[in-house]
């Protein structure tokens, strides 16, 4: 049974009038008079104190205090801080800690991999708040990755995807923006919350030229310029490029997310239900225009 | 976690529109956005795994394409400190191929490497090319094929013929017997 207050909040519910704007009335003390005070308790001072620049209305100026270097003029300017607020850094992830991952059966590879998958290790602290925009592979154990798998990351070097490419797999760059990416890092807390699944943002402006080329296998580069890529690295790094077409798991490796998706298989706009297993699709147009926009 | 294949036509099913094959097989139902990738890019096959056209190789012309499987790669330690990394990995890249019995270079190129880089070349006919430039077999391998390429076009390397001008400046520089 529920507790005592809650029993009562509901019988509150069940015998009062529907809430409507004739009967709310805001809390005490939250809405303060715009009127100077008047009469025995607002009189003498009117509410602006004593003495100095507050009741004189001379007011000293926003940050100012009292003659000492006040805090918004004691730290220079440096070049290095430049930008420092849209600078994002990203958690390294070397080759071969993904061999032992796979290896050691902590990472699955018969589903492609994504930041959902490769957050479900619980091996990496990422912090969308902190300026994090996920996983990068970095070049460390190149030549004892072995594993054939459809990746998906942040981001990635020349030599990261050649080892993933030359294995027969494939290998994808792609942004999440941090609302999208603290519900990816953690799908079941963000289910949870009961909101409808958001329409993943688009890179920055700083962004958006490496997601889109397809030498770093940008998720928003052109597929056929991505292939021509591919065969260009085989080259260049001297393996035969293994065809995906013969594999037997090509459907998996193919797989890949619609720009505005988080979560392979849902789509923005959709509230996952975690209690009774159902999901909450929206049927109004607007809604629906909206969230495939 | 990923939904298998029935369970996704069957929650998809009816709500989108089905999505230009991005691949071969079958077409899945898909969500499709406003920026997907057929939208951005409307005239492309969005093929990922399109067969890429072999450049061909004409006369002194090389066209920079080495087949994989004409070359014979072996791989040894590398020499130099490095401890027990050095002494257990094999780093060391070991590229050769049979020269005169070579297809896809054209027999004036073959000609060419076989005078220019003929210290580059055994007794048995092969021209090998090795590198132990760094730490990573890849990277190696990647240097030695970078190794190959520029052999080969420093051969074929025809210079220009000499202009009017530089010939006259020539004629007029030398003493005249």
């Amino acid at each position: 049974m529920a507790s005592q207050g809650t029993e009562k909040a509901l019988a509150l519910l069940r015998r009062l009038p529907r809430v409507s704007l004739g009967n709310l009335k805001p809390n005490p003390g939250a809405v303060k008079s715009a009127r100077r005070g008047r009469g025995i308790y607002g009189g003498k001072t009117h509410g602006a104190g004593s003495k100095g620049s507050g009741q004189r209305q001379n007011f000293m100026r926003l940050g100012f205090e009292t003659g000492n270097t006040p805090f918004y003029l004691r730290f220079p300017y440096q070049n290095y801080y430049k930008g420092h607020h849209m600078r994002l850094s990203y958690a390294p992830l070397c080759m071969g800690k993904l061999q032992r991952m796979i290896d050691t059966s902590r990472l699955r590879t018969d589903v492609p991999v994504d930041i959902t998958q490769l957050s479900a290790t619980q091996l990496f602290s990422i912090n969308p708040m902190e300026k994090m925009g996920g996983i990068m592979l970095k070049d460390e154990g190149i030549d004892h990755f072995q594993a054939t798998l459809n990746l998906e990351v942040q981001w990635a070097t020349e030599a990261v995807i050649t080892s993933v490419e030359r294995n027969g797999g494939t290998i994808t760059v792609a942004y999440y923006d941090p609302i999208s990416l603290q519900a990816a890092l953690n799908p079941m807390a963000f289910f949870k919350r009961g909101v409808a699944i958001p329409r993943r943002m688009l890179p920055p402006q700083n962004l958006i030229d490496y997601y889109s080329d397809p030498k770093n296998r940008g998720y928003l580069a052109d597929p056929t310029e991505v292939a021509r890529e591919r065969f260009v690295l085989a080259q260049k790094y001297g393996y035969e490029l293994p065809d995906i077409r013969s594999s037997p798991n090509q459907e998996m490796l193919l797989e890949r997310k619609d720009p505005r998706q988080i979560f392979y298989g849902l789509q923005p706009g959709w509230v996952v239900n975690l209690e009774d297993k159902v999901i909450l699709k929206p049927t109004d147009p607007e809604l629906l225009e909206h969230y495939a926009s | 976690m990923l939904l298998s294949r029935p369970n996704i036509l069957r929650s998809l099913g009816r709500t989108v529109a089905p999505c230009r094959s991005l691949h071969n097989t079958a077409w899945l139902w898909c969500f499709r956005s406003a920026v997907s990738l057929d939208k951005i890019y409307p005239e492309s096959d969005l093929d990922l795994t399109k067969p890429q056209q072999i450049p061909k190789t004409k006369g002194h012309n090389f066209s920079g394409y080495v087949p994989m499987d004409k070359v014979q790669v072996t791989y040894s330690r590398s020499s130099g400190p490095g401890g027990q990394n050095v002494n257990k990995i094999n780093t060391k890249v070991d590229l050769r191929f049979h020269l005169a019995s070579a297809e896809w270079l054209s027999p004036e190129l073959k000609e060419k490497l076989a005078t220019k880089h003929k210290t580059s070349i055994t007794s048995d006919g092969f021209l090998v090319i090795r590198s132990d430039k760094t730490r990573s077999q890849q990277l190696n391998l990647a240097e030695a094929m970078d190794k190959l390429r520029h052999l080969i076009y420093t051969a074929a390397f025809v210079p220009p013929p000499p202009a009017v001008e530089d010939i006259e400046r020539a004629r007029r520089r030398l003493p005249s017997l």
